[in-house]
């Protein structure tokens, strides 16, 4: 018998539902990779300096609207930056590792949550 | 939005222009204190660091450090503010922050670069809880530099309102047009417009009135929150007086009083 038989339900299903969160993320960066690699890689080519507010201008309303909440809050998971744009967590995770592949964030991990920031 | 149980938090309000010369820091000025009169907790900063004004309105000798201190890190926004409450004549409290005016300063604020702006971003954004929350500040309102300044923009990022000071002029009433759909659209900031320096005449009946109102909320596809008429006494004071304190009966007294019971209800 596996040892984790003898475990309460309750704490393999969270470890499950941990594991689901990453792979989650791992797809949503790939699928993003994807997405700037049909637009010919404009990370490579065009780094960008700062998220100053002239690069916010440039930036797609969607992108705008989370880069902006990042800048207000500092460091932030995805699940807050949706708190504040209203939007589903999902979505602003995508949005998040997309600012991330693009330069203009951060991110690192704490325990089982991811922490979003501009660097200073 | 609550600081407290029972507290509203406080707002930023930004007074911003396509052109310079519109009356922004006039209105700035006049609206803190009219804030402060009712008995609000205010503030006002000076954010046009390419032509600062302030310092000619209040000569303040109370602090030694400018706001272009705190943008630079140098030091915390405390050190700034100083407390105009005394000369203000009210029942509530006044605080001012000031832009350094030499010239040394003006030149390093128009070189810093990108990555300095992006930090400036964050200090500004952080005021909300340095000033609002810690210090209970009912409002707190930026003086800024008119057209599509760095600061400025900063500004407006960081605003809970933002108010737009136009004249009738052509070109003025033209470029905020665009800077409305520019701008503030791609922020999704609440703005509204003030139409400043319009010809009395323009405003004799109601009918008038009313026709002017309807003229710039349609060019403008925001609410005009006040059409106030070009006075020439407050063109001649020369920026000299607070007319919500030195001239409390005054007809542009009357204009700014209404303007901040409208921003609460908008």
């Amino acid at each position: 018998m596996s040892k984790s038989f003898g475990k309460n339900p309750a704490v393999i299903l969270e470890k499950i539902r941990e594991s689901l969160d990453r792979l989650n993320e791992k797809m949503e960066i790939f699928i993003e990779l994807q997405k700037q690699e049909r637009k010919q890689d404009l990370i490579v080519h065009d780094l960008p300096e700062a998220l100053d507010v002239m690069t916010l201008l440039s930036l797609p309303d969607h992108l705008r609207k989370t880069a902006v909440s990042i800048c207000k809050l500092g460091h932030a998971t995805a699940e807050e930056v949706a708190e504040q744009t209203k939007r589903a967590r999902a979505v602003e995770s995508g949005y998040l590792n997309q600012l991330v592949l693009m330069s203009y964030l951060k991110k690192e991990r704490k325990g089982r949550k991811a922490y979003f920031y501009v660097e200073k | 939005m609550l600081r407290n149980e029972g507290t509203k938090m406080g707002k930023i309000i930004v007074i911003h222009s396509y052109k310079g010369g519109t009356g922004k820091t006039l209105l700035s000025v006049n609206m803190a204190a009219a804030y402060a009169k009712m008995g609000k907790r205010v503030c006002l900063l000076d954010l046009d660091f390419r032509a600062p004004s302030l310092q000619s309105i209040f000569k303040l000798n109370g602090s030694k450090y400018w706001l272009n201190d705190y943008l630079n890190g140098s030091c915390e926004i405390g050190k700034v503010l100083v407390d105009y409450t005394p000369e203000c004549e009210c029942n509530g409290s006044m605080y001012v922050g000031l832009a350094n005016p030499a010239i040394e300063a003006l030149r390093d604020m128009s070189a810093k670069d990108r990555k300095w702006e992006m930090r400036a971003l964050g200090r500004l954004l952080s005021l909300k809880n340095t000033v609002l929350n810690d210090m209970e500040l009912d409002y707190l309102i930026y003086d800024t530099s008119p057209g599509l300044q760095y600061s400025s923009i900063n500004a407006i990022v960081s605003a809970d309102v933002v108010l737009v000071v136009s004249t009738i002029d052509r070109s003025d009433v033209e470029g905020t047009k665009r800077m409305v759909h520019e701008l503030y659209d791609l922020f999704e900031k609440k703005t509204a417009i003030l139409m400043n320096k319009v010809p009395i005449e323009f405003l004799s009946t109601q009918l008038e009135r009313d026709s002017v109102y309807k003229r710039f909320e349609n060019t403008h596809t925001l609410p005009v929150l006040k059409v106030i008429p070009c006075y020439c006494d407050v063109l001649r004071s020369g920026g000299s007086k607070i007319f919500v304190r030195d001239e409390p009966e005054h007809a542009f007294t009357k204009h700014v009083n209404d303007i901040t019971l409208k921003i609460d209800n908008f």
